[in-house]
């Protein structure tokens, strides 16, 4: 179920009468949220469910066996490591079939072909179910934790099924840690409090976002450019390759700030994901502000276990790179997530390279040009990488900088209305929070028959703004 | 779930109680004790009315969408919602602001009677010599350098890729000029979002003036349609094929030259792969197929091979004439990588040439963009595919 739809109007009505009303009611009201969470993600493929299940199903007896291999100081053992182990093994085993296998196969055949040796190979065309990496990612970091020692009692059943399968954070996050999603289980919120105007003005958001900023850039200039790009202009590449920047962003930045939305109407309180990244001015600034659920994960279970910052630069350096690699290659089998994970890595590295080398040199130039100039660098460096993300190849990927450079043509495609989209949508980035926080409280302040007036007319403009259907949104496929 | 006048309420004080529901509840600021916050009733309330309000004010949009993509009682729902809403204006907004974007807002039935119509005028402008014209296979002066054939290529997003190989590879012929006209998400099924026939009829032909036109559609078609009564038709139910089939037929026949010099060559969409969830493919190349069989201006040029298996499946990637394999579609298994459309297009090359005189060109298909030379159009066309998507 798409969040932009029909649909999902009138299930969410229900689904916040009933989780209000059944609130005080523990049991009854974890029942009804997993139930109304299976319904959403079975509305795309019941079949899907059988996977969520048995994740539950899964993980939540892994927890329970590492937390019984612990010693009673919660102290790691090395049954507990095997666990963990074994449970990290088959998450990642399962989300390797589904992501993973035809790539490899058809690599190493391809391989074997250029060898001289011949091998058919057998694509499955495997079909990804939505959402994996996000729940699986979210089991794994309850098992690691508990095998941590972070953890005193593992979940009830019902408990960690409900935290590993609420719609609103299912399918493309934020990434949620049990431990700041299970007390939220427990803690009563009360019902004469409900934070409606911050909900509303995030739903708003989101849906302008997604439905409006994002499907405009698509079809305007990034499908087309990236399609086929040696039949358009270099000013129409450059403009496509800064649109798909801001389309990315939109479209899951959207996605999160309904996702937040949604579960603070329940009472329930998300993480921030997404926090201006385009304002950053290099890019360790970029990821912590850029999917930062998802950057908090890789630091957490994979650059601290990896060894982190924990011995000579060189290690550290390696880490980096190996992370921001593993993190480029989580979001799919395909050459040009390697190359977009090593490019990150390599500017990581030698961000801190630099910055160690010229850290407290003077150079003369006006510290605000320097931040501005930093910023750009940033920019423009993220967005070189996004090519390689959205490209459909290597080789496309470098047919579309190379168009910046040569391409020829009329560049009809640019127009004041995308230059004035994709230019608001940066400066949008250097709005402070305040202005946001200040618009909710005028907003909260409103007659709720104002409220009312504002949600249907901003409903209608934001439909009849945006296509014809909704698209799914891009961060589904990962 | 509120309790006005009792410590810790969001409510105001009881001397307001006496009022009523809307003027104490509704029609003032709300204040709170936390800012931004409000009772869950009262959001509710909030939330109901305010969908309702934008229910309403979209309602003619909504059926527009619904008559496409929906099924049916979302469509009974949007029906009834949108005679309600016309009724009393409340329309009126959306199809202002839809006007001012440009924004066709056609229920769908206009352009079906528009193609009606059209089809009309051409049969009775045709019907003295139609028996006898439609017998003959058009006929296409040989080109040359000099005096070049323009082909027209176009049809919905596929095209775009499709159609920028296939201009670059009857360049290399030097006997073809060519024009591209790809319009993304259209179809044949959707007139009210873009009129195919319409503007063949009306923009192509006069215009372009093409001798040989090469298209492609149905991936976008896989959605309800609305027949010339105006009931909303299930897709892939057998109403909904012999609408589709009579607006193929239609198409056709607006194709058909008087003079009988113009080609089309009309390609049947590709097998889709399953991450696409574009479903139908099948048998829209067999409407297609059976359709251009009756009218000899209208040439099937048969995809399906050059994107399957052995087995006539889906496949993303297969060899080419020199024997490497080869990415042909593209991640979301529905557009064609250039490969894919190298490939196909020099099979559509090789079609051309043997219905119009080429040999005032050069054919040369590299080994590496061609197809092998088993790769052929299927002999006899299905009406459905086992495991197609």
């Amino acid at each position: 179920m798409l969040f932009p739809t029909i649909d999902f109007a009138v299930f969410f009505m229900v689904v916040f009468t009933g989780s209000w009303v059944l609130r005080p009611h523990k049991v009854a009201w974890r029942v009804f949220i997993l139930a109304a969470s299976l319904v959403f993600y079975g509305w795309w493929d019941w079949g899907f469910l059988y996977l969520l299940m048995a994740s539950i199903g899964i993980n939540w007896l892994f927890g329970l066996l590492v937390h019984r291999a612990l010693t009673v100081d919660g102290e790691r053992t090395p049954a507990s490591l095997w666990l963990v182990r074994i449970a990290v093994v088959i998450n990642l085993g399962i989300l390797g079939y589904f992501k993973y296998f035809d790539f490899f196969v058809t690599s190493i055949a391809e391989r074997l072909n250029s060898l001289g040796i011949s091998m058919s190979t057998p694509v499955l065309q495997i079909v990804l179910p939505i959402g994996i990496s996000f729940f699986t990612f979210q089991a794994i970091s309850y098992v690691i934790d508990i095998g941590r020692g972070h953890w005193r009692e593992p979940l009830s059943l019902l408990d960690f099924a409900v935290y590993l399968s609420f719609f609103a954070h299912l399918v493309a996050g934020p990434i949620v840690r049990a431990s700041e999603f299970a007390p939220q289980l427990d803690h009563l919120p009360d019902p004469r409090y409900v934070k409606s105007a911050e909900a509303f003005m995030l739903i708003f958001r989101g849906m302008f976002k997604k439905v409006v900023i994002s499907s405009f850039l698509a079809t305007q200039v990034v499908d087309p450019v990236f399609r086929l790009p040696g039949a358009y202009g270099r000013w129409e590449v450059l403009w496509a390759i800064y649109g798909y920047a801001i389309q990315i962003y939109a479209d899951f930045s959207g996605y999160t700030d309904i996702a937040i939305g949604i579960a603070l109407l329940l009472g329930i309180q998300f993480p921030l994901n997404f926090d201006s990244p385009y304002a950053a001015t290099s890019l360790q600034d970029f990821w912590r502000r850029w999917h930062m659920t998802l950057s908090r994960w890789l630091r957490d279970y994979l650059y601290i276990p990896l060894g982190g910052n924990r011995g000579s630069k060189l290690f550290t350096y390696r880490n980096l790179f190996l992370v921001m690699l593993l993190g480029g290659l989580w979001h799919g089998a395909n050459w040009t997530f390697v190359a977009w994970g090593c490019i990150h890595g390599g500017y990581l590295v030698g961000e801190r390279v630099v910055k160690e080398r010229w850290v407290g040199h003077e150079i003369g130039l006006p510290p605000k040009l320097v931040t501005a100039l930093q910023w750009f660098l940033t920019f423009n460096v993220v967005c070189v990488a996004w090519v390689f993300f959205r490209a459909q190849s290597i080789g496309g990927a470098f047919d579309i900088l190379w168009q910046v450079v040569a391409g020829s043509g009329t560049n009809s495609g640019v127009t004041a209305l995308l230059i004035f989209v994709i230019v608001a949508s940066v400066a949008s980035q250097f709005v402070p929070n305040s202005f946001p926080r200040r618009v909710e409280l005028w907003f909260g302040r409103l007659a709720p028959i104002l409220q009312t007036a504002g949600l249907g007319v901003g409903l209608l403009l934001i439909d009849a703004l945006g296509p014809e259907g909704v698209a799914p949104f891009i961060y589904f496929q990962f | 779930m509120t309790s006005s006048g009792r410590p810790g309420s969001p409510l105001r004080p009881p001397a307001e109680e006496d009022e009523g529901f809307v003027r104490r509840v509704l029609l003032r600021p709300f204040k709170s004790r936390h800012p931004g916050t409000m009772p869950a009733g009262l959001v509710l309330v909030i939330m109901v009315l305010g969908l309702s309000l934008a229910m309403v004010l979209n309602a003619g949009a909504t059926l527009r969408k619904s008559n496409a993509k929906g099924d049916g009682w979302r469509n009974g729902v949007a029906t009834v919602i949108a005679t309600v809403s016309d009724t009393f204006q409340f329309t009126f907004a959306r199809s202002r602001i839809d006007a001012a974007l440009g924004k066709n807002q056609g229920s769908g039935i206009d352009a079906a009677e528009l193609v009606r119509r059209q089809q009309e005028a051409e049969v009775a402008q045709q019907q003295a010599d139609a028996l006898e014209a439609a017998r003959r296979p058009p006929v296409i002066t040989a080109p040359t350098a000099a005096s070049p054939v323009h082909l027209w290529v176009g049809g919905d997003s596929i095209t775009q890729t499709l159609g920028a190989s296939l201009q670059r590879v009857i360049a290399t012929t030097g006997v073809f000029t060519s024009t591209l006209d790809y319009h993304v998400s259209t179809g044949i099924a959707r007139p009210d979002y873009f009129n195919w026939p319409e503007h063949l009829v009306k923009g192509v032909l006069p215009k372009d003036q093409p001798s040989i036109l090469v298209m492609m559609f149905g991936a976008n078609d896989g959605q309800n349609m609305t027949d010339l009564q105006g009931r909303a038709l299930q897709r892939g139910s057998p109403e909904w094929l012999a609408e589709y089939r009579r607006r193929v037929a239609a198409t056709m026949d607006l194709l058909k030259s008087p003079t009988n010099d113009r080609l089309t060559i009309w390609c049947g969409p590709p097998p889709m792969g399953p991450g696409s969830k574009v479903k139908g493919m099948d048998e829209i190349n067999y409407i297609i197929s059976t359709e251009a069989s009756t009218r000899p201006w209208i040439q099937f040029f048969d995809t399906w091979p050059f994107f399957s298996d052995a087995n006539f499946q889906y496949t993303l990637e297969a060899p080419n004439a020199d024997g490497a394999r080869r990415v042909l579609r593209q991640k979301d298994d529905v557009h064609m990588t250039v490969v894919g459309a190298d490939r196909v297009s020099w099979a559509i090359l090789n079609r051309i040439s043997k219905l119009v005189d080429l040999s005032a060109g050069r054919i040369a298909p590299p080994a590496s963009e061609a197809p092998p030379p088993e790769i052929v159009e299927r002999t006899e066309i299905p009406p459905t595919m086992p495991g197609a998507e």
